[in-house]
């Protein structure tokens, strides 16, 4: 099931994988809170260091992350 | 639209004529999709107001989910983005089987070495490769298997995946952080660091 090719991209996910992560649902309940800080220009990566983690990790979570920070910036 | 505090959006959406501020939250949701999926390949506007509508039952049925986090518009965008793009990502990968997706890959044999490796980077390569797939064979479990294929080595969306093996989002997320984990301590305890791996993949 594994190849060449695959090597990269497993090895960087084990180099990423921590003991503790939050899931998607307590990034989902969090990201709000999270556009917001990153929003107003503060850093929310140190305020909300798990968060930041989850949204580098789950592809899913990132695409409505940014999702919504453009739709925060409409207005 | 007048501006509203968190209280008052409830007050009102909670209250006996929640009409006037429900149309302003449909507006709002309606500006905030566009921006957020709109152009030219983007969302079409009879699906964005599709998915608003939807996000407003999910937004009065669960008002006493808002814990004040954050403001309460935000917290509606929040969930009119789920509501949209969980809804398109299903219908982008609606022909995509998993069963087929890991057919195909036992069978296609693909990945030849980076012509720019040195013949030392491409033995390690191979060394690391033969441990991982013994430890992949021997500790993860079929589910984890499917899961770090379709997920972390082909790409699929976490949700569809999720919905084809008949567990949720979340779930699933924790089921690929235990593979995880346990590939990483079974390389570390065979001298193997992932950081390490790293580069010597990238060295030369």
């Amino acid at each position: 099931m594994l190849d060449r090719g695959d090597l990269d991209k497993l090895v960087r996910a084990l180099a990423e994988t921590r003991e503790s992560e939050i899931g998607c649902d307590e990034c989902f309940e969090k990201m709000d809170r999270f556009a917001e800080i990153e929003f107003s220009g503060s850093d929310a990566a140190t305020a909300m260091p798990l968060v930041q983690d989850h949204l580098r990790k789950c592809e899913d979570c990132h695409e409505k992350y940014e999702a919504l920070l453009m739709a925060v910036g409409a207005g | 639209m007048q501006a509203r505090t968190n209280e008052q959006w409830l007050a009102e959406l909670r209250g006996p004529n929640p009409n006037e501020a429900l149309s302003d939250l449909y507006d709002l949701l309606v500006r905030g999709l566009r921006a957020a999926l709109g152009g030219p390949a983007g969302a079409a506007n009879a699906d964005i107001e599709d998915f608003v509508q939807e996000a407003l039952l999910k937004i009065t049925n669960n008002l006493d989910s808002f814990r004040g986090e954050s403001r309460f518009t935000t917290w509606a965008k929040k969930i009119a983005m789920n509501v949209a793009l969980t809804e398109l990502k299903r219908r982008r990968w609606s022909d995509v089987s998993l069963q087929d997706l890991l057919a195909r890959r036992t069978a296609a044999g693909r990945g030849l070495a980076d012509p720019q490796s040195t013949p030392e980077q491409v033995a390690f390569q191979n060394m690391v490769l033969a441990e991982l797939r013994g430890i992949i064979d021997k500790y993860l479990t079929d589910r984890q298997r499917e899961a770090v294929v379709a997920v972390i080595l082909e790409g699929m969306p976490i949700a569809e995946v999720a919905r084809r093996m008949g567990t949720n989002q979340n779930a699933l997320y924790k089921l690929l952080h235990d593979a995880r984990k346990k590939l990483k301590l079974r390389m570390e305890a065979v001298g193997l660091s992932p950081h390490e791996m790293l580069a010597a993949f990238d060295a030369g």
